[in-house]
């Protein structure tokens, strides 16, 4: 073997790792950074998936998407999401996991019901609630019916004003354990002498959670957050096996009306557009709140 | 507010009033947490006449005939074996590949190394949607379409920049004598990884073991759209189509939704610290 020292030296530091990259590379560049670039270049043209060229149309699509009343109406319901949906969980979490950290017998025990839904698939979440919501034997209906509040009764789903908030509890149901169980993590790392530092000064039980115990979460929430507003902005099972996004697209939102765009009227060009939209909503929402933690830190 | 200090006067009987407020509440919420469990766990043993009768009552008469229909007619058998197919090699391909290149960003310096894990973090915040529609017809143009390649490479592919992200950060942890020292026993660079390195690591790849299983066995438009065929489709996609079909058979589709929903209960349960350590570390420390 006649190879020189810092030849095999640099094997050693170049190319092996490398090799080690390599699979994971080839596959998440194939499958998932060049379909990314692709979905660019088909927003940029009228492609039905059938034709054997893609007429390259400028940004034709999107300014039909900025003239598509569905697309506004789609956006709205998911910053309804985004606003209820991301708020109550991260705050009945909060709440929650005071209450378990401040002592509790059987931690345990509620650390893993609280967390059982989050775990199960969302079609599941979604047939377990349609269900619930069912307007004859469904169990809200018949709890209502039986106190009597009969003219409350409805379809939930089928009902125009309801459907969106009915799905959006669903949602909520089955998320809340989540923010729950990273809150409770993030409270048992917190610096215990901040709090008893505040509570010689006098400070009650409120002023503290507020003023020692919030700030020292802060990193946490920001990335909680950052977390329900990219799932905000790609919402989709739930609705989907539910309602699809009826009746009459009041629970559309961007990933339903994409998906019908796309796969059922095979509009390539135009669903790829809205993916866009979707995609440019969710990186912006992570980029500002990663910014918004290193800064903090 | 002065008011929010609670008065320290009011002694043991306020003290013991807020304890019972406190569990109050957390007894009630992990009934709501419960409760459409045992609904539909109790509903799929149920006569579907019993059902239309008591809807919320606990099966009188319990039989297993909605499971013997779902799995049968219901064509369950066939959508459980799928999902079984396509969930051991995504689970086991993101091991393997994780923890090849999450070893290299760990452990070893090269150039590009910043770049490649930047690469590979943006597919951290890159959800599905935004590559669903080219992956679709570059899957019918290869020929990869109508089969379970179709679900194997891209759920992996897009399980990687987690997958790496733990590894990574596992490796990290271990003590760089350890790699020395398997030098000098005369391994060479891939025996260090897989003989010394890799088998300490082994609580991060069951924590990723956990992540990837769940996400391949739950996910649902990815299957949806790759998987069409009927006889391809996995459990959460049969079941979809199962709802529309069987509308009006409550106790069938809890069956179901049962038939799903236990394995996962049942994994949960039993890696519920490793899967709870791995989603804080991630959370709370990254």
């Amino acid at each position: 073997m006649s190879v020189r020292p810092s030849l095999r030296r640099s094997w050693r530091r170049q190319a092996l790792p490398l090799l080690f990259v390599l699979p994971a590379l080839l596959v998440y560049a194939l499958f998932v950074l060049w379909p990314f670039v692709n979905t660019i270049h088909y927003s940029l043209t009228d492609w039905d998936g059938a034709q054997p060229v893609k007429n390259f149309i400028g940004l034709a699509n999107y300014r039909d998407m900025f003239a598509d009343p569905l697309m506004w109406l789609s956006l709205r319901h998911n910053l309804i999401w985004i606003a209820l949906g991301t708020l109550t969980p991260v705050v009945i979490g909060l709440v929650l996991a005071n209450l378990v950290w401040s002592g509790v017998k059987g931690r345990t025990l509620f650390r893993t019901i609280f967390f059982m839904p989050v775990v199960l698939a969302s079609v599941v979440v979604g047939i377990i609630w349609h269900w619930i919501y069912h307007p004859l034997f469904g169990p809200i209906n018949v709890v209502l019916r039986n106190v009597g509040l009969e003219q409350v009764a409805r379809g939930w789903l089928g009902d125009y004003d309801w459907a969106l908030y009915a799905l959006l509890l669903a949602g909520l149901w089955a998320y809340f354990g989540f923010c729950f169980v990273i809150l409770l993590a993030a409270l048992q790392g917190i610096d215990m002498e901040l709090h008893d530092a505040a509570m010689i000064d006098g400070a009650g039980s409120f002023k503290r959670f507020w003023h020692v115990t919030v700030p020292q979460l802060a990193p946490v929430l920001t990335m909680l957050t950052a977390f329900t507003l990219i799932g905000g902005f790609n919402v989709f099972d739930i609705i989907f096996v539910t309602t699809k996004g009826g009746p009459a697209n009041a629970t559309d939102v961007l990933a339903t009306y994409t998906y019908r765009q796309a796969f059922t009227l095979n509009e390539a060009g135009y669903g790829a557009t809205l993916t866009m939209m979707i995609t440019v909503l969710s990186l912006v929402a992570s980029y500002t709140f990663i910014t918004l933690r290193e800064r903090g830190q | 507010m002065r008011s929010a200090t609670l008065p320290r006067a009011s002694g043991r009987r306020g003290a013991f009033l807020l304890t019972l407020i406190k569990y109050a509440i957390l007894v009630m919420v992990a009934i709501l947490c419960l409760m459409p469990f045992v609904w539909v766990w109790s509903s799929a043993f149920k006569p579907s006449l019993e059902i239309a009768d008591t809807p919320l009552s606990l099966p009188r008469e319990p039989t297993l005939q909605n499971f013997a229909n779902a799995w049968v007619q219901g064509r369950f058998a066939k959508y459980f074996t799928n999902s079984v197919i396509v969930t051991v090699p995504i689970v086991g391909f993101t091991l393997l590949l994780s923890s090849l290149a999450g070893y290299a960003f760990a452990r070893h310096y090269f150039r590009g190394r910043q770049t490649l894990f930047y690469a590979f973090l943006l597919g951290l915040t890159l959800p599905f949607t935004s590559i669903m529609i080219p992956l679709y017809y570059t899957l019918r143009d290869t020929g990869l379409l109508g089969t379970y390649w179709a679900m194997i490479i891209p759920q992996t592919a897009i399980g990687l920049p987690f997958g790496i992200f733990i590894m990574r950060a596992f490796f990290q942890s271990l003590p760089r004598e350890l790699e020395d020292s398997g030098r000098v026993d005369g391994c060479n660079e891939f025996g260090v990884f897989w003989r010394v390195m890799l088998p300490l690591t082994a609580p991060g790849m069951v924590t990723l073991g956990i992540f990837s299983f769940l996400g391949a066995w739950n996910s649902f438009l990815l299957p949806l759209i790759f998987m069409q065929r009927e006889s391809l489709r996995p459990l959460v996609v049969g079941l979809m189509f199962f709802q529309s079909r069987y509308t009006r058979d409550f106790a069938l589709i809890m069956a179901g939704a049962t038939i799903i929903s236990v394995p996962v209960i049942v994994v949960y349960i039993i890696f519920q610290r490793q899967f709870i350590q791995g989603l804080t570390a991630g959370a709370v420390k990254g």
